[in-house]
């Protein structure tokens, strides 16, 4: 399907290099040149950037009528537009320093991923979520949290660096442009919290249906996106009770961040049959 | 003023050629800055005049009338500070024209301060422009050059590494404070011992945010006194391990035989701060703070050669810095002289 002339994967693509240009202009600038790109800048570029994805998911949607996310290219595309237009929306509010840099690279290392693993955009997909709005709102809000993990992931990362260099008594590279470990562990709190509460909503409306059409219950999938929720759940409240240090803290968001990735996959590879099913029983 | 062709000279007494015991000679305060002024404004031959006068560095701008030299500008000062003309010579440089603009953008800038880069000067240099201008001793040509110089500085500051990094260690431990903390509004800072170096890390601690305040000294009375003039807590020596925990920075600058603060003392204290990093500045010798409070997570512990360290490697950044902030002067210079040529201002 074209929107405005051009392909979705066209537009996808057009997407990722435009992340990709962020990330080198944004590393280039502090690494080599010593200064940070203005924020302004890199808003607009990340903006025009996640336009262009907007367009190409858009495309794709048209072939369905509904949200594309039908195979694991369509997932993992999401995913990088939901960590995105958290960047866009909220991430000013932040105010931290390079991550529009660390959310560009972010955004092309999956993306360059889903589009290198030919795969994985199965053109042959049964549509996973039929005609069934809420059961849609579910993947999507569910997709979202990834994407605020995925962000969780990045600044826990940008911790990690940080201490590391405070730690080490480094304070070149990109040292002085990243934020302070505190109020990045601030935001590393957050950022978890709202992941958590965005999918807890998501498994609210989730449940809400399967306990309608109980047959139609997955129990893989089930049971992984249960163990994510309660993962992170955990996570945020050792964190707030002090019982984990900042420093473990970031670790284990990116180990869990990984982890929920992978589950994602093992999920989408038991699809089909099950929303298949989906579709049948809405019929 | 005339508006006929200008020379535009600088006299310039400065640390770069003038030792300190002369330089001396040549300091004055705001009443003898106005008392130099006033010949310059009486005078037939002296169309503008501008007053730039620091701790390191005397300098008078001044447009003269074209058939006008540097004698005639120097009498001034030799009247002024009853020397002869010769000896204001020994210690004078003297720039004119386009060399003059360009050592007008290289102090504002900071590339011939003793601390290269420092940004103090060219708040000296504005604040000297806005006195001139203020009592209408400049006119078109120093406004031209004056204005446009800045418009070069901001220039130099902002594609160059010339004013990056902190060089002197208050300053170095005041920015590793905000890689830390962030913004340092609210946090608090403990100083061990009553020194110097604690007192001005003080004093950088509070400009930038830091609100509470601690001083510990060997004896309570000591510390009572001190801390009443930094408007801090008062602790005695023996008692910093009960406190230590309440502080976010602590900086030690004592004279001591067995480091105050351990390690242990370091973990029972940050298993009291509810996860928030405790940032440790050692700048006592013998060290005040046991090197191996390092190893615990969330303690950042810094000592003099540490923050030295990376002073040192900000001084030379930015002296690798310097080449480029100058061929900026160079080029800017020529086209703000070239400028006011081509006007007819200056001849």
């Amino acid at each position: 399907m074209t929107f405005l002339g051009l392909e979705d994967l066209q537009w996808i693509r057009l997407a990722t290099i435009v992340f990709a240009g962020t990330f080198f202009l944004g590393t280039y600038s502090a690494l080599k040149l010593r200064r940070k790109t203005g924020r302004p800048y890199i808003l607009s570029l990340v903006v025009f950037g996640w336009a262009l994805q907007t367009f190409g998911l858009y495309a794709r949607g048209l072939e369905y009528g509904g949200c594309p996310l039908a195979n694991k290219f369509e997932l993992v595309q999401f995913m990088v537009w939901s960590a995105i237009a958290l960047y866009i929306f909220i991430g000013p509010a932040f105010r931290v320093s390079l991550l529009g840099v660390f959310t560009s690279a972010f955004a092309t290392i999956f993306s360059i991923l889903s589009l290198s693993v030919t795969s994985w955009d199965n053109l042959n997909r049964t549509p996973i979520f039929g005609d069934n709005p809420w059961i849609e709102m579910h993947a999507a809000t569910a997709l979202f949290s990834y994407g605020v993990f995925g962000i969780l992931a990045l600044t826990s990362a940008m911790y990690l660096i940080q201490s590391r260099n405070l730690k080490k008594k480094k304070i070149g590279g990109l040292f002085p442009y990243l934020p302070s470990i505190v109020e990045l562990s601030n935001i590393n709190m957050r950022l978890a919290w709202m992941g958590f509460a965005i999918l807890s909503v998501s498994l609210g409306i989730g449940s809400f249906y399967w306990a309608k059409n109980l047959d139609s219950v997955d129990f893989v999938k089930l049971s992984a996106t249960v163990i994510v929720w309660l993962a992170y759940g955990i996570l945020a409240i050792l964190r707030a009770s002090q019982t984990l240090t900042s420093k473990r803290y970031s670790w284990s968001s990116i180990i869990l961040f990984a982890l929920a990735l992978l589950s994602l996959g093992a999920v989408q590879d038991k699809e089909p049959k099950t929303l298949s099913t989906i579709v049948e029983l809405d019929r | 003023m005339s508006s006929s062709k200008s020379r535009f000279l600088i006299i310039s007494i400065n640390h770069e050629n003038v030792p300190l015991e002369q330089r001396e000679r040549y300091a004055i305060d705001d009443d003898q800055v106005e008392a130099i002024y006033q010949p310059c404004d009486d005078s037939e031959f002296v169309t503008e005049s501008l007053i730039l006068n620091t701790c390191n560095r005397f300098e008078l701008y001044i447009c003269l009338n074209s058939d006008k030299n540097e004698e005639d500008a120097l009498e001034i000062l030799a009247k002024f500070y009853e020397l002869n003309i010769a000896e204001i010579k020994e210690h004078a440089r003297l720039f004119e024209g386009l060399d003059a603009v360009s050592h007008l953008i290289e102090v504002s800038a900071g590339l011939r301060s003793q601390i290269i880069g420092e940004v103090e000067i060219y708040g000296q240099v504005k604040n000297a422009y806005a006195y001139s201008y203020k009592r209408k001793s400049v006119g078109t040509v120093l406004n031209r050059i004056f204005q446009k110089g800045f418009q070069a500085v901001k220039l130099i500051r902002n594609s160059t590494q010339i004013g990056e990094g902190q060089v002197n260690i208050s300053n170095v431990a005041v920015n590793l404070s905000t890689k830390i903390f962030g913004n340092l509004k609210g946090t608090s800072a403990l100083i061990l011992g009553t020194g110097e170096i604690g007192e001005k890390t003080a004093k950088a601690l509070k400009s930038r945010g830091a609100t509470h305040f601690g001083v510990a000294s060997r004896t309570l009375s000591r510390a009572e006194e001190v801390a009443g003039e930094w408007g801090a807590v008062p602790i005695a020596m023996d008692q910093i391990n009960e406190y230590l925990d309440k502080y976010d920075i602590v900086l030690a600058s004592t004279i001591v035989e067995e480091p105050l603060i351990t390690k242990k003392i370091a973990q029972k204290a940050l298993s009291k701060r509810k996860g928030r990093p405790l940032f440790l500045i050692d700048l006592g010798m013998p060290r005040n703070i046991d090197q191996s409070c390092e190893d615990l997570d969330n303690v950042f512990l810094y000592n003099l050669d540490d923050l030295a360290a990376i002073a040192e490697e900000n001084q030379t950044q930015r002296q690798r810095a310097v080449a480029d902030s100058k061929a900026i002067a160079n080029q800017k210079s020529e086209a703000i002289w070239a400028n006011l040529v081509t006007r007819g201002q200056v001849q």
